[in-house]
């Protein structure tokens, strides 16, 4: 096949050698990968296909309203909680219904402390394998290790005993060839640079990170009685607030507010202290791997998120900044109407559905979700055992979501991206001050590395305004205002006979919307768009790729055999499979 | 720091059995198997040295939370667990190979642990469209389950999607989302359901396997009876509310302010086996009760399809019906009442009639 | 033996035990309903101490023993059933596999539908008032005790005898919410039997040719008329 040209500016080229990475592993659900490298290894046509789906969207069909969070919420495990909270703005959407002050402030923080708690899991537990050489550890020297820890962090557990610990424990796992989750990983690739020191130090941090993040969702244990999976409530929030009176160790009282603060302090300890140090050092060693920009240079979006006060639905209540970003130019923020027919779209084209016209879009309330699933011609292999996707036919279990016919790139470097643009200072200083350090330019944001640092950059923004919105939530509880629940529109019997509402999150990886419809006290229809269905998005008519498509192209490959750069930057978007197909 | 190699020897260490203990249950052992002394040694030497028991995890249709319950584990820490206590060598979410060298560790685990690996089975399999709504490596996810649970010792079934089917199976199932235990049929299959299960019991029920190296006793449903034995009801703190007849009639009330019961909101308590009112969550820092909001049964079968998770009177479908037992029964029952009046009203006629045909008649 | 009567003479059909029971179990009955709606439904008592009160305790306390009596009972009228007269059976067997059984089912219908202009005596149960009884019931009091104990079982935990008895109902149900809320039906179709039982002895005592409310109370079945 000859090149072709996208509309959104990428030359794909498939007549390579295709290479196909299936199970993409270190990521939510199930995802296919395959690209076509030519005779210098370097990336020319990229296919990623979601290959699982539940049909949240068809079960959720004639259910109560107020019970659709819980259904939403099993959409993820992993940004737990994200679509309950979107679940329960769409219908208070629709319903029109005004939340307490002291719902609002309880949900940010539980919204916040998922961001905090995924992006460090994500970072340590599904992203660093891609840089750091667990077996090159083993060369190391506590003593410098020690050293190396220190002068970057005054974190506690630093000494040369601690890391010598470290070393003979994994020196031991890994004699006793039992690898676990190590086997058959990447280990002496030339494509790790990280001198064996700062693999210790990883490795380390790796474990720390392993026990620490189970503490900080401590805090939806608090609010939402467990967690994955908290409770929400469509109104408010469940947890009743009694700091006083009889009866208050059963509620949020003085002891459980303790207990989030702690948490939060400790939070912000290891954010500052571990993570931004890490992720420092380990950029400071990858600077010239600037590949994966993808559209993260072109379009770019963030619905915005964490409002400051309670029902004001104006986007300059957002601390996490509201807009979109067209063709690269930051001067111009777009607004986005989630409600307008004509600005988000999904098309199946490329996706194992069926519309009745399958060149149009359907915007969400109109939204149809009928599977259907049949291989292009050119599929090579069978039904039930492909060997090679057909890209030009239907190839993913993802739709194709555009914002006025454009694909858009999501997640946390799209926030910042947008919060940049905007100038706010809260997200614009840090990014400068990080650049600087590493000596990049601004652009060096558009890659790879670019969505791996504003994740870390973000973790910190959010625990700094988990603390803000505790400390807010205390102050309220001050001024006498136990309030957490709105019921007056609790009974269906209030409700209008129809109604629509949409909410939004922004969730770990980025721009999340739910759209409802509700009939006579039942929904009608209910369809999500997650960030991974935007990032993950097959290609639609017009022939534009998706974010993780544009990202693969025209990246170096070490190795053919070992998939090392296609994961990296995989990774680097976060992807969650069960979220995008839903 | 643990010692390792983290043989049997070193897990009974860290479970705080003396070595002078160890060494009389490696002489019990030689005994009741009817050696004589001069082979403890060897079982010493053995159970010091005993690989860790390799574990492969699968992914189905799933949402990968009973993975993310899994690493909250407190004690053990699920890096100890993981590190230790056994060999994770197969796990999507977390292991550092993709692709192909992912699939040949399962092969080679499979081929060296022949008949000695756990099966740990996240989500399952759906059957619709041959399969194909879970596509791993080119294939329905079901033919790769087939595959690893042909040798394996036993089948941790993990949540609620591995033990009943979960979300994705609630009405109409789309997918035809099906529980591990309709597609494994030879193989002891271990069902720890909940949406996800609490952390520390998906450990627990883990190392009592290795520890005592025989599988937990379950429940007629196929449960450890030792964490699903009871309701959430049976040792709720707030039951004496339950008892007293003191419950939350509105969200944020008084009475939800006071922590009493939560029953009228629906609270699925009653009728939910799982261990959430005694092991708690998140290391014990609370429960969805404890949090204000009633259990949802989130360990029960089907518990999606049991109607409102905020009414305690569920919807039933009867011949098509659907509704409470309470509007089907007040429907009927009026019915009835009406018939009953109007037969009375023309028996009292009818009657009148005929005493006075009678009386005519004398 | 629900064939017409020919006689005029009284006959002695419900003896002492078949009517000690009879009203033992419609008070039983009457209370489960009654308990057993409070269940679902419950009543408020707010404030105070929880250790003050035991309303709910209390409430379901009464169902389970009304339960054990309505269980109990019907145990021991199914064994008076073997060791007393002709007519202590009628409640168990009804005779569906005799021809003139259907033909006075039939008889009866009409005479319900004012289609025919006088009834028919009986000495035990009309053909009717026995399938009714059978159906809704003995099979309806079955399945609740049946279900309800299996409901006691889940309280009284794994193994106790209640839930090696009747456990296995609730997975065949569908679980235990579905089993509550099939056990909470059941309470409206004996809430049916009984709307219509009550009606129809009361009516029958008014408009038939034999004695009603006083057989239940003496035993004794008495006639208006002297026809057959
Ligand atoms: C015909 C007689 C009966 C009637 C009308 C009746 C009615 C009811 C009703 C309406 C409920 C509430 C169900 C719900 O919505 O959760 C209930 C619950 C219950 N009944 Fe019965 N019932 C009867 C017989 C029995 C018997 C024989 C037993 C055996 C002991 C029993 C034991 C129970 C139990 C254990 C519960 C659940 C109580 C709880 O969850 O706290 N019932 N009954
Ligand atoms: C409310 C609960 C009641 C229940 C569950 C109930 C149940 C029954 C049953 C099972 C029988 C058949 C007895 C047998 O063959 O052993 C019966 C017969 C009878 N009951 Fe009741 N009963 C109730 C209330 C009453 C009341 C309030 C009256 C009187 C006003 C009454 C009058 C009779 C009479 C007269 C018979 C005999 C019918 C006949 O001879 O064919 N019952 N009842
Ligand atoms: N994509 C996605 Fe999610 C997130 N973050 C949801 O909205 O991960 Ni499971
Ligand atoms: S059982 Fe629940 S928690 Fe576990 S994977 Fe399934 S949906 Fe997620
Ligand atoms: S809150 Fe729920 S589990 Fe607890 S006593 Fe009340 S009904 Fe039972
Ligand atoms: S909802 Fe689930 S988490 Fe426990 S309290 Fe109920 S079983
Ligand atoms: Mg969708």
């Amino acid at each position: 096949m000859n090149a072709i040209q996208t509309p959104n500016g990428f030359t794909l080229d498939n007549s390579g050698k295709r290479v196909v990475v299936d199970p993409v592993t270190r990521i939510e659900g199930h995802m296919r990968c395959e690209v076509n490298l030519d005779e210098n290894n370097i990336i020319r046509n990229a296919v990623s296909s979601g290959t699982m789906w539940r049909g949240l969207e068809v079960i959720l069909k004639g259910r109560d309203p107020r019970d659709a969070w819980a259904f939403t919420e099993r959409i993820c495990g992993v940004c737990t909680g994200t679509h309950a909270l979107t679940s329960v703005r769409a219908v208070e959407d629709a319903l029109s219904i005004q939340i307490p002050e002291n719902a609002n402030t309880i949900r940010n923080i539980m919204q916040l402390t998922l961001q905090v708690q995924d992006h460090l899991v994500h970072f340590y537990h599904l992203h660093a394998l891609d840089w750091v050489d667990v077996v090159s550890a083993l060369k190391a020297d506590p003593k410098a290790t020690s050293e190396l820890a220190q002068s970057i962090s005054p974190w506690e557990k630093s000494s040369p005993g601690y890391f010598l610990d470290i070393a003979s424990r994994l020196k031991k796992f890994v004699e006793s060839g039992q690898l676990g989750p190590f086997a058959n990983g990447y280990w002496g690739s030339p494509a790790y640079k990280l001198p064996p020191e700062a693999n210790l130090m990883a490795v380390a941090h790796y474990l720390e990170a392993l026990d620490f993040q189970k503490d900080i969702v401590k805090i939806h244990t608090v609010y939402g009685g467990k967690n994955p999976h908290p409770n929400w409530l469509v109104g408010g929030v469940p947890c009743a607030i009694n700091v006083d009176g009889v009866g208050a160790v059963g509620a949020v009282n003085m002891e459980r507010l303790n207990l989030v603060s702690s948490i939060i302090d400790r939070t912000i300890e290891f954010i500052e202290q571990v993570y931004l140090p890490d992720l420092q050092a380990i950029a400071s060693f990858y600077k010239d791997w600037l590949y994966g920009g993808g559209l993260s240079g072109q379009n770019v979006m963030s619905y915005g998120d964490i409002p400051e006060h309670a029902n004001d639905r104006s986007f300059n209540n957002l601390l996490l900044p509201h807009g979109a970003i067209l063709n690269g130019n930051l001067k111009e923020i777009h607004e986005i109407d989630l409600k307008d027919v004509n600005q988000i779209q999904e098309f199946v084209t490329h996706s194992w559905y069926r519309y009745d016209n399958e060149n149009v879009g359907l915007h969400p309330f109109q939204g149809v979700t009928e599977p259907r699933f049949e291989l292009g011609s050119k599929t090579k292999g069978t039904r039930t055992n492909i060997v090679n996707l057909d890209e030009s036919a239907k190839y993913s279990w993802i739709k194709a979501p555009r914002w006025r016919g454009h694909a858009m790139e999501v997640g946390p470097l799209a926030r910042y991206i947008v919060g940049y643009a905007k100038g706010i200072p809260a997200i614009k200083e840090p990014v400068d001050k990080l650049l600087t350090d590493l000596g990049l330019p601004v652009t060096a944001l558009f890659s790879t590395l670019g969505r791996t640092a504003a994740r870390g950059l973000e973790a910190q923004y959010c625990a700094h305004l988990m603390r803000h919105f505790q400390d807010k939530l205390i102050r309220t509880i001050k001024a006498g205002d136990l309030s957490t629940a709105n019921t007056t529109k609790w009974e269906p019997d209030t409700w209008p006979q129809e109604a629509k509402g949409v909410g939004t999150t922004e969730a770990p990886r980025g721009a999340l919307g739910h759209w409802v419809v509700i009939k006579d006290g039942k929904i009608d229809n209910y369809q999500c768009i997650v960030p991974t269905t935007w990032n993950g998005s097959p290609r639609d008519p017009q022939g534009n790729i998706g974010a993780f498509e544009a990202a693969l192209m025209n990246t170096q490959v070490v190795n053919a055999e070992q998939p090392l750069e296609i994961l990296r930057t995989l990774h680097s978007f976060d992807p969650c499979l069960a979220c995008s197909t839903h | 720091m643990s010692t390792y190699p983290d043989s049997f020897y070193a897990v009974m260490r860290r479970q705080g059995i003396s070595r002078r203990s160890f060494l009389k249950y490696c002489s019990l052992t030689a005994s009741s198997l009817a050696l004589g002394p001069q082979f403890v040694g060897n079982i010493v030497h053995a159970m010091e040295t005993k690989p860790r028991t390799p574990v492969l995890w699968l992914h189905g249709l799933e949402c990968t939370c009973c993975s993310e319950s899994f690493i909250r584990s407190a004690h053990p820490l699920a890096k100890d667990v993981v590190l230790s206590m056994l060999s994770l060598d197969y796990d999507d979410t977390l292991m550092a190979a993709a692709g192909f060298q992912a699939e040949e560790v399962m092969e080679e685990t499979m081929r060296k642990y022949k008949g000695r690996y756990i099966l740990a089975v996240e989500g399952n399999p759906p059957l619709n469209e041959d399969g194909m709504y879970c596509i791993v490596g080119g294939k329905p996810f079901v033919e790769k389950l087939r595959y690893a649970a042909k040798d394996c010792a036993a089948v941790i079934a993990w949540g609620s999607c591995a033990s009943w089917g979960c979300v994705q199976a609630a009405k109409p199932n789309p997918t035809r989302a099906t529980p591990v235990h309709k597609v494994i049929l030879d193989k002891p299959v271990i069902k720890v359901p909940g949406c996800p299960p609490i952390a520390e019991v998906m450990t627990a029920v883990i190392t009592y396997m290795l520890t005592f190296d025989k599988l937990p006793d379950l429940d007629s449903q196929g449960r450890p009876k030792m964490f699903y034995g009871q309701r959430i009801h049976d040792k709720c703190y707030r039951r004496p509310h339950f008892d007293a007849g003191q419950f939350v009639e509105q969200w944020d009330d008084e009475a939800a302010r006071k922590g009493y019961c939560l029953y009228k909101m629906g609270c699925k308590g009653p009728t939910t086996y799982n261990a959430c009112s005694t092991v708690k969550w998140n290391d014990g820092v609370s429960f969805p009760i404890q949090s204000g909001h009633g259990c949802i049964g989130c360990s029960e079968e089907a518990f999606w399809d049991k109607g409102s998770f905020y009414d305690r009177v569920t919807e039933l479908n009867v011949f098509g019906v659907e509704a409470n037992a309470d509007k089907m029964g007040l429907v009927t029952a009026g019915a009835v009442g009406v018939g009953i009046a109007a037969h009375a009203a023309v028996s009292i006629n009818k009657h009148k009639k005929t005493e006075t045909h009678k009386k005519d008649s004398l | 033996m629900s064939s017409p009567a020919l006689t005029q003479e009284p006959v002695y059909v419900y003896e002492k035990p078949v009517r000690l029971w009879h009203w033992v179990n419609a008070l039983a009955l009457v209370v489960l309903a009654v308990t057993g709606y409070l269940i679902g439904n419950p009543p408020v008592v707010t404030g105070g101490e929880a250790s003050d009160h035991y309303l709910f305790g209390y409430i379901r306390f009464i169902h389970f023993s009304a339960g054990y009596v309505l269980a109990i009972g019907l145990i021991g009228r199914a064994y008076w059933a073997l060791v007393g007269n002709q007519y202590s059976r009628q409640l168990f067997v009804p005779e569906v596999y005799r021809k003139a059984y259907w033909k006075g089912v039939f008889h009866e219908i009409l005479w319900y539908l004012f289609l025919v202009s006088e009834p028919r005596k009986h000495v035990g149960h009309n053909p009717l008032a026995g399938l009714a009884i059978f159906l809704f019931f003995v099979l309806g009091s079955l399945f609740m005790i049946v279900t309800g104990f299996a409901l006691y079982g889940q309280g009284l935990g794994e193994g106790s005898w209640a839930d090696r008895l009747f456990g296995w109902v609730i997975p065949l149900l569908g679980g235990s919410q579905s089993a509550h809320s099939w056990h909470h039906l059941g309470m409206w179709y004996l809430v049916i039997f009984m709307m219509m039982h009550i009606y129809i002895v009361i009516r029958e005592q008014y408009v038939s040719r034999q004695a009603m409310v006083s057989t239940m109370i003496d035993g004794w079945r008495t006639w208006k008329d002297d026809r057959p």
